[in-house]
């Protein structure tokens, strides 16, 4: 038979946030949630797709005349237009553009393939409590591959990390998230009907998955890190984030609260998938922004037991 | 740190000059030198080429090596002897700082025809006063022009043979024409131990007990006699200077300075003639040896070696007897930076055009092991990394030998330094180190002449990377240089330049036809004509090297380098005949390694295993610089490229390597050592680049070629560890004469802005 295999869309190496020291960082394909600020629209679709950067395309045309669908056109004076909707994948453009702006995004991998992309970079794990990060993408879509994966970097002594939205069947999560050494999980917004608004799903299932992770994790010596992505006039208003740090307040074991302050690195990603972002208007905060600081405090106050930092690369080191 | 602020590149460029935003260190005295350093333009200097002219009119018809040692010794007679004020240390190499005394009998029969350029060339140019050029142009050039090592080379060569060697940029002998006495780690801990009184005596001693009967002495006597001259210079040229910084402090008004100066005046009677009595006066012979070398050789590369651990016993004393503070220590190494930024390189327009710069690549190095296999690092080590974060001068290299006792604190400290992006420090692996020197021109099978006691205790990098021992080992390290990217494109292109290149052969046969384009029918075949092609290169340039040993042994000697070699005194042998105990090369140096791997894979993948074009395709694509085959190129450049631990390149990439230092080591040079391999030339990748038509990894014409032993340009996508894993793959024991990667990390990957 067969073996099972995940969609990846990409793998980065050298990553030092999202876990301690350096990372092998493997990215999901595929997610339930559209956060509006997602930084990684790659993510979106489970299935592969085409990615075009519009900043290099000369015009030239030598996809028009490769693609059997017609989903490209030559628009005098400006990069060719592309209709995304009707391609089919097949990667003939990809070979013929000779400026290089086209990929498609997606790869597939076993579980023993994507083990062995993570071991290459072993020996620099080694410092500093390195290791693989699973993320996204909504890691668990695509669980079981994701559960081998990590089985096997856990068994071959890697540090274990995923990034996930807890937003799954909490037997989906437990199957990935036993291998963890850490565990980060996304808290959005403590409002249902608000986190609706912002992601597309309701947080019931989020909440409960969150707190029952912070009481079982912690038995099998992994912890757990609720990120905050604090989005200005989003979710970052101090009612919310006081309600999200409260809650985080009555979680077992005292997890930390991490802040993730808001960038908008992601957004040239979006036109090249000829999707929409939506925040065009935000711009990115300095970690060093008052309101972040502000937002800070105001977290500690409600949340005094635990420890509340600021900036994906400040989260407490084993 | 700077004292004023630039306010946009105009202010930038003025303050330079005015030497204002140079005036930086951990001490006003030093900010005042630092500042006086870069107050001043690269500048020629006639002494040394004056005197040498005087010396062999004098001499016509006298024994080579005679005239030569009279000719240094006159040198050391004629420098300067100006003291500055706020300096400690004593003795310059020129008359204005930042001078050439350059080497006439090297250069004169390009600089004859160029001279008119020099002030105004694009790279490198020199300013020179208008007497000294008329003195240059009428008197001094027309008598050397064809008396240099060149022009005697050309009469062994085709004049087809003397170009491509110079202008062809893929077997490279220009770096060697002019840079006699280079690369050089004199006997430190001897020196200042002991002083030069040392080998005068001895000379004196050795040349009395010849036996005028024994037919081998006649050469001997003219070596001593020769020898004790050049000694007597130099501790002539003591006494002079001590005279001077007397009588300056006669003049001193201001009661510390003239407290300095007489100290001045008072060391300058001891060393460098004398043994070293403090720290102080070890940094002093420190200073005017390094300085002496780089006047009697034309070469870069003097090296300081483990000063950290030479210097130690001084610092260590002079601590206890408490008249040194780690404050005080720390100023003196920070005035030793300054100084030693003056000795820039006098190169020609040629070579100026690779090497670019002035730097003449003084080097340090420090920590590492101690002959026990302990670490050596010591409170020094950390005063030399911390003192280039003050004083932020280009020279000299700083060098961390690190291995797996290197203390945290140490590592750290030389990371403090490397995130200052000035290139400081260079990182050593002492292993890689040990292995090369066990197998320092050896031959395939060999092992040299070092123990391993020796090789732990003195042995260090020289110049850029290259293995060498203190005291032990003299030879040119980067002699002979191959441009693997140009050697790989002539496989393609049947051995021709294409005509879209900035060289000399463009579009002429430059190397020898190894196969037209379309009669190779695999991708075997195809890379057996790489790999002739590079063979090819390496035995032609291994063939003119051997012609010019010959010519500096017989013409060229080097008496200070010679004393300065252990056991030297005792063969009568002059460094450039043999007088060390390992004499290395002439080398063999590879640039444009990656280029060179990522153009067979990419060869290998779309033309052979995609089948996407045809080899006959791909060199018209080169020879047209890729204009009509823009699709092709992105073929090429999506090919794989080393650097990304990619097993497709990596293979090739380290079977290439392998190659080029099979083909080099088994090669015999004419002081009886074989040739080295290395891959350490930094910089020159752009000008070679400069020389070299596309490439078939779709790099266009005239762009550099890639640099060191590192991945191409924007080739290693993956990240640091990726391509750490790429350059993990290839065998470093096998290039005996050093290995060079560099890594640029952007200061966002490390720190939060």
């Amino acid at each position: 038979m067969k073996e099972k295999t995940a969609t990846i869309f990409d793998i980065g190496r050298f990553r030092n946030t999202d876990g301690p020291g350096i990372r092998t960082i493997i990215f999901f394909k595929g997610c339930p949630l559209r956060c509006q600020w997602c930084s990684n629209p790659f993510g979106f679709s489970p299935r592969a797709q085409l990615a075009v950067n519009p900043a290099r395309c000369t015009g030239c045309g030598a996809c028009v005349e490769a693609c059997p669908h017609g989903v490209n056109a030559v628009v005098p004076g400006n990069p060719v237009a592309v209709a995304f909707g009707a391609c089919q994948v097949c990667g003939a453009c990809v070979k013929v553009c000779s400026a290089g702006t086209r990929m498609i995004s997606g790869k597939e991998y076993t579980a023993r393939q994507l083990y062995q992309e993570a071991a290459k970079d072993a020996a620099f794990y080694r410092k500093g409590g390195g290791g693989v990060t699973l993320s996204g993408g909504e890691v668990l879509l695509q669980h079981e591959v994701a559960a081998e994966t990590l089985r096997l970097c856990r068994s071959n002594y890697l540090n274990t990390c995923i990034e996930t939205s807890a937003f799954a069947p909490w037997e989906h999560l437990w199957q990935v998230a036993q291998y963890c050494h850490t565990v980060f999980v996304d808290l959005k917004h403590m409002d249902s009907a608000k986190h609706q608004e912002l992601t597309g799903v309701p947080n019931e299932l989020i909440l409960e998955n969150i707190r029952r992770l912070c009481r079982e994790l912690p038995k099998r010596g992994g912890k757990v890190i609720v990120r905050m992505p604090l989005v200005p006039g989003y979710n970052d208003d101090d009612q919310a984030v006081a309600a999200g740090a409260r809650f985080v307040a009555t979680l077992d074991n005292t997890p930390e609260l991490n802040l993730l302050p808001y960038h908008n690195l992601g957004e040239s990603k979006y036109e090249m998938i000829g999707a929409d972002y939506g925040l065009h208007h935000v711009e990115s905060r300095k970690r060093r922004d008052p309101r972040l600081l502000e937002i800070q405090s105001l977290c500690q106050a409600q949340a005094p037991a635990n420890r509340v930092s600021l900036g994906g690369d400040a989260i407490e080191l084993q | 740190m700077s004292t004023a602020t630039p306010t946009g590149t105009a202010a930038l460029g003025q303050n330079l000059r005015a030497g204002t935003i140079a005036k930086v260190g951990s001490t006003k005295r030093v900010q005042e030198l630092n500042g006086m350093l870069h107050g001043n333009r690269p500048n020629v200097d006639i002494t040394r080429a004056r005197v040498y002219t005087k010396v062999y009119r004098e001499t016509e018809g006298m024994p080579a090596m005679m005239r030569r040692y009279k000719a240094s010794a006159a040198v050391y007679r004629a420098l300067s002897d100006v003291v500055y004020d706020h300096e400690q240390l004593v003795g310059w190499p020129t008359k204005r700082i930042r001078g050439a005394n350059f080497a006439i009998e090297l250069h004169a029969h390009w600089l004859a025809e160029d001279l008119p350029n020099l002030r105004n060339r694009i790279y490198d140019p020199f300013e020179i006063t208008d007497e000294d050029y008329k003195e240059l142009e009428e008197d001094l050039l027309p008598y050397w022009k064809d008396k240099t090592m060149a022009v005697q080379w050309g009469h062994y060569v085709t004049e087809h043979e003397w170009n491509r060697a110079q202008f062809g940029g893929v077997s490279d002998v220009s770096n060697y024409l002019c840079a006699n006495g280079s690369h050089f780690i004199p006997a430190w801990t001897d020196v200042i131990q002991h002083g030069f009184v040392k080998y005068y005596e001895e000379a004196k001693a050795l040349r009395a007990a010849l036996d005028p009967n024994d037919p081998t002495s006649i050469d001997k006597k003219i070596f001593y006699d020769g020898i004790i001259e050049v000694l007597e210079a130099i501790r002539d040229w003591g006494e002079r200077l001590s005279a001077s910084c007397a009588k300056k402090a006669e003049g001193e008004t201001d009661p510390k300075r003239k407290q300095e100066l007489e100290n001045m005046a008072a060391m300058m009677k001891r060393v460098p003639w004398g043994p070293a009595t403090s720290f102080y006066d070890a940094m002093e012979t420190a200073w005017a040896v390094c300085f002496f070398l780089f006047v009697e050789g034309a070469g870069p590369s003097i090296t300081w070696s483990r000063i950290d651990q030479y210097l130690y016993p001084y610092y260590k004393a002079d601590m206890e007897k408490g008249i040194l503070t780690p404050e005080s220590a720390l100023e003196l190494i920070e005035e030793l930076y300054i100084r030693v930024n003056t000795n820039v390189w006098f190169q020609s327009s040629q070579m100026a055009y690779i090497f670019g710069g002035y730097y003449r690549y003084p080097h340090l190095d420090l920590g590492g092991l101690d002959e026990n296999g302990k670490d050596a690092s010591n409170e020094l080590s950390y005063l030399f990394l911390r003192a280039m974060r003050y004083v932020r001068t280009t020279a000299p290299t700083v060098s961390l030998m690190l291995h797996q006792k290197t203390p945290e604190s140490l590592l750290l400290e030389a990371c403090e330094l490397a995130a200052e992006g000035m290139g400081h420090p260079s990182f050593f692996n002492v292993e890689g180190l040990y292995t090369m020197l066990e197998h320092r021109a050896a031959g395939p099978e060999g092992y040299s002449n070092y123990s391993r006691k020796e090789i732990m205790k003195y042995g260090s990098p020289i110049g850029c990377v290259e293995p060498g021992v203190e005291g032990r080992q003299y030879g040119h390290t980067d002699s002979g240089i191959i441009n693997v990217a140009g050697a790989a494109l002539m496989a393609v292109t049947n051995g021709v330049m294409p005509a879209e290149s900035d060289n000399m052969f463009a579009g002429k046969l430059l190397t020898y036809e190894s196969g037209a384009p379309d009669s190779f029918q695999t991708f075997e075949e195809f890379y057996a004509a790489v790999k002739a092609q590079v063979k090819y290169a390496i035995e032609e340039c291994h063939a003119n090297l051997v012609i010019c040993e010959k010519l500096l042994a017989e013409q060229f000697n080097l008496p200070t380098f010679t004393v300065l070699l252990e056991g030297a005194l005792e063969k009568a042998k002059d460094a450039t005949a043999g007088g060390a105990k390992v004499n290395i090369g002439p080398t063999m140096q590879m640039v444009g390694f990656a280029t060179m791997a990522d153009s067979v894979a990419a060869i290998k993948k779309v033309v052979f295993d995609d089948k996407e074009a045809t080899l006959q395709e791909v060199c018209d694509a080169c020879m047209n610089n890729f204009k009509g085959y823009e699709a092709l190129r992105a073929k090429l450049i999506a090919a794989p490229k080393f650097g990304n631990d990619d097993d497709y390149v990596d293979e090739i990439a380290a079977d290439l390597w392998k190659w080029f230092s099979d083909c080099t080591v088994r090669l015999k040079m004419y002081r009886g050592h074989y040739c080295d391999a290395a891959i350490q030339m930094v910089q020159s990748n752009v000008g070679y680049g400069a020389m070299t038509g596309a490439t078939p990894n779709g790099r266009l014409a005239g762009m550099p070629i890639s640099d060191t032993m590192s991945a191409s340009q924007q080739a290693d996508t993956n990240g640091p560890t990726a391509a750490a894993r790429s350059y993990g793959k290839l065998d470093y024991g096998a290039y005996s004469n050093g290995t060079l990667l560099n890594m640029w990390i952007s200061q966002s990957e490390m720190i939060e802005q």
